[in-house]
């Protein structure tokens, strides 16, 4: 006779027959059963044949006593509630287990550094190490706990953990979408509302920008993801026509009260400007090429003869063409400062911030897109690189590409910004995935890309609007590659059919979340919806769910490590073989395809995603390096390869790089970038930079990007490529340079506490002159 | 944000000590100042990067 049972902490409790028949039972109603008789007789066969190895002087443990149901459910015939039992105890280990893990994540969390521990720079742009830091992660591996155990469908939590596929951002799993590309120039028309308080309409250009940097913020707090501006030169635009326009009258003000003592000048001009405008549709702009001057002439005929006059208006353009262009500069760098120091998400991180521009050929746009390049050149206060925004040219032949087109000279200035501070990056318009939305004279159709990658233009919802404005990703997921591939051992047959079984599973998880997704209401993103920064979100109201309007996003099946995968199928990667480069573009195709049989299927945007995957590059290999072994070319390094690059540490040509991974970016509609590492200084070599660049382009590259070294010594302000010594000051790292010799370099102010006394060299080497006349 | 140790050395005065370079780098789209902050596998990641050889053929 058994009365006392060993629970799993040791305490020793009184044995209820009742217990057993209860998960008997209900192992049996998962399966529709409904015969608690059945039930209670199997419980009492439990306890005889746990009675033949115990004893009370020898009391079963809880795991005995459940081996022993296992044990009688499989010996009785109840196979199949026998598998549920096993499902069911597998759960509920698998909770106890978590609740123990995630007790020790908070401990690490709690008393290791960032240095110390790897969960505290999983996204390596929050500071692990504040406080806001670490309250932001204690949420975050909460939230994830609380989502495997209660939230998440048992099969796709269990592939995640795994490491079969990776659900990004789960910790946002049941609160909000990924990012979305802020139409600028919708928000600001009539002004709009970020928290407590109105904003007007702006009404200057650093009005402008200063609201750009607040519209990004605010919505970072609405979403998971990045944000992005798609139509930055355009936005900005009407900021620096505004501005120009006030200058011109002013400046107008100053002449005639100079000239001739006009008394209240600054109103008399003022209303002259308008009656003009009221009565011609007409305002001076930058340009001065719309014959606002003789239109105004006359009705300023009262103040002064018209030989004088015509000189205030000759001052007043020249004056307020100069001060408008310093205007629109110190408005681009205080934005740049602004999204390098304002924080977002309690205060842990600065916003994800991107912008998009290049091709806006007015006058005014393109002073702004001038601006902006110039103050990115500029670098912050001491000199020093800034990490946002995201800069991305637009490439556009015909606008921006060729010697001849409109904004050429734009294009090569951003060459030269990014040969010496890794910004902008480049998107092609004119390759033929990205060339098919385009419209002239519709911003809305050109691509756009968010920051990283991210990429959404189709829009199988509502074909009439294939648009990047007020669009975004919903969420994605990524498929582990390469572990497919070493489970198939060679075999191609069965590593498609398993790659259709994950992809499968991805394609139902994502719609398990969309549904989570749009159960929310236009109040819980006061931002993102409240203020229609999403597409259709301006027609809802507060208490609305927002899932109709979500369906204008993606979502998305990314992949990491194509060049493991093939390694481990045939062994070579793509960079090794054409044979290989072929079973790549047959893999990825195969995705893609999948993703538009779903759409079709559905009426969601399903899109394949060539994920950047920081956080996850080590996690997946280092479960499969367990499961698996060491694989050379596969599990031997500690990153699987990013989507699919060639791998970082196979010597290639830029050109062939190139002519490798550019296919891949017309089947990856979600979103893809290339990289190519330049050796040595690109500034020294521009000419080779822009040929990098314009090799992307003819070669079909939707965006990509050119790495460089960009180091600095914060003691003499050396900034360029710094290998073991400071080639300025001489000093190797952590070493001590006297005063004297930063004096006799020209670089010491006598500032102890900072230093740093400005950087002669690369000052001197600044863009002083514009480029845009 | 930059404290730099300054110590006297006799005569001359000496700053820098302990001050490191910054090395920024792109990791996933995303620029970081410093590669502290990399997570361990994008810190390896990082350190095999081969450079890309401009060769002729890139010239249109």
């Amino acid at each position: 006779m058994i009365n006392t049972i060993v629970k799993r902490d040791g305490r020793c409790v009184l044995f209820d027959i009742d217990k057993i028949t209860d998960a008997i039972f209900k192992a049996a109603q998962a399966l529709g059963g409904n015969d608690r008789q059945t039930a209670r007789e199997l419980a009492e066969l439990v306890v005889k044949h746990v009675e033949q190895a115990h004893t009370d002087d020898n009391p079963p443990t809880v795991e005995e006593v459940q081996d022993a149901v296992e044990y009688q459910l499989v010996e009785s015939g109840h196979a199949r509630t026998a598998k549920e039992y096993i499902l069911y105890r597998a759960q509920r280990t698998r909770i106890r287990d978590m609740n123990t893990r995630l007790m020790k994540t908070y401990e690490e969390l709690t008393y290791q550094s960032a240095g110390e521990n790897d969960v505290k720079r999983e996204n390596a742009n929050i500071d692990g190490d504040t406080a806001m830091g670490t309250m932001l992660k204690y949420g975050s591996e909460g939230a994830k706990q609380f989502y495997h155990m209660f939230v998440l469908n048992p099969v796709h939590s269990k592939a995640h953990l795994e490491g079969d596929i990776h659900i990004h951002d789960l910790d946002f799993l049941t609160l909000t979408t990924t990012c979305c590309q802020i139409d600028i120039e919708k928000l600001f028309r009539g002004g709009f509302c970020p928290g407590h308080g109105f904003l007007r309409e702006p009404n200057d250009i650093q009005s402008y920008t200063a609201l750009a940097c607040i519209a990004i913020q605010s919505n970072q707090n609405d979403q998971h993801g990045g944000q992005s501006i798609p139509n930055f030169d355009y936005g900005m635009a009407h900021g620096v026509r505004k501005t120009y326009r006030k200058l011109y009258s002013r400046n107008l003000a100053k002449a005639l009260e100079l000239l001739v003592g006009l008394e209240n000048a600054d109103e008399a001009t003022k209303a002259v400007r308008e009656k003009v405008h009221a009565a011609h549709g007409l305002y001076p702009v930058l340009a001065d090429d719309n014959g606002y001057r003789d239109l105004e002439l006359p009705e300023l005929a009262g103040f002064a003869d018209e030989p004088t006059l015509m000189k205030a208006q000759a001052f007043a353009v020249e004056q307020a063409y100069q001060e408008t262009k310093r205007a629109t500069y110190q408005a681009m760098e205080a934005l740049v400062h602004n999204l390098n120091t304002m924080h977002s998400r309690a205060g842990a991180q600065v916003p994800f911030s991107s912008l998009n521009y290049g091709t806006d050929t007015s006058p005014e746009g393109r002073m702004a897109t001038e601006a902006i390049l110039l103050a990115t050149d500029a670098g912050l206060g001491h000199g020093e690189t800034a990490i946002f925004p995201i800069h991305i040219f637009k490439v556009k032949e015909g606008v921006s590409f060729n010697p001849g087109d409109p904004n050429y000279d734009l294009f090569k200035l951003a060459c030269r910004v990014s040969a010496k501070r890794l910004f902008p990056n480049f998107s092609f318009l004119d390759a033929p995935y990205n060339l098919q939305y385009y419209k002239p004279g519709h911003p809305e159709t050109e691509i756009a890309y968010m920051g990283c990658r991210t990429r959404v233009i189709g829009n199988c919802h509502d074909r009439s609007r294939e648009i990047v404005n007020g669009r975004g990703n919903l969420s994605f997921t990524s498929i582990n590659l390469p572990r497919i591939a070493i489970r198939a051992k060679g075999d191609i047959d069965f590593f498609f059919e398993e790659l259709d079984r994950k992809i499968d599973l991805v394609i139902d998880q994502l719609m398990e979340r969309y549904q989570i997704q749009a159960k929310k209401k236009v109040r819980n993103f006061p931002f993102l919806m409240g203020q229609g920064i999403w597409i259709d979100s301006d027609k809802l109201g507060p208490d609305d769910e927002v899932g109709e309007v979500l369906k204008h996003g993606t979502l998305s099946v990314g992949f990491i490590g194509l060049a493991e995968t093939l390694k481990a199928l045939i062994g070579q990667h793509h960079g090794e073989s054409e044979y290989a480069q072929n079973l790549g573009l047959d893999i990825i195709g195969h995705m893609r395809k999948r993703m538009d049989d779903a759409t079709r299927e559905t009426g969601f945007n399903y899109t394949l995603l060539a994920t950047p995957a920081e956080g996850l590059a080590g996690r997946f290999v280092r479960i499969d390096r367990k499961l698996y072994g060491e694989i050379e070319g596969v599990t031997d390094h500690d990153f699987y390869t990013n989507s699919f690059h060639i791998p970082v540490y196979y010597n290639i040509s830029a050109s062939e790089k190139i002519r490798l991974e550019a296919p891949y970016h017309a089947l990856t509609n979600a979103g893809h970038i290339s990289y190519i590492e330049l050796d040595g200084d690109p500034l020294k070599n521009l000419d080779a930079f822009e040929q990098v660049v314009r090799y992307m382009k003819e070669c079909g590259i939707g965006y990509g990007s050119i790495n460089h070294p960009v180091d600095r010594d914060p003691v003499c302000g050396y900034t360029g490529i710094i290998d073991e010594v400071c080639p300025r000051c001489g000093r190797h790292e952590g070493e001590a340079v006297s005063v004297e010799k930063l004096r006799s370099l020209g670089c010491w102010n006598g500032n102890v506490d900072c230093g740093y006394c400005g950087d002669p060299n690369e000052e001197a080497a600044r863009l002083p002159n514009s480029v845009v006349e | 944000m930059e404290n730099l140790n300054v110590q006297n050395n006799d005569s001359e005065m000496m700053v820098g000590e302990g001050v490191g370079f910054e090395r920024i780098r792109r990791i996933t789209g995303y620029l970081v100042g410093t590669l502290d902050r990399f997570n361990n596998a994008k810190r390896a990641e990082v350190n095999e990067r081969v450079k890309h050889a401009v060769t002729r053929e890139v010239k249109l």
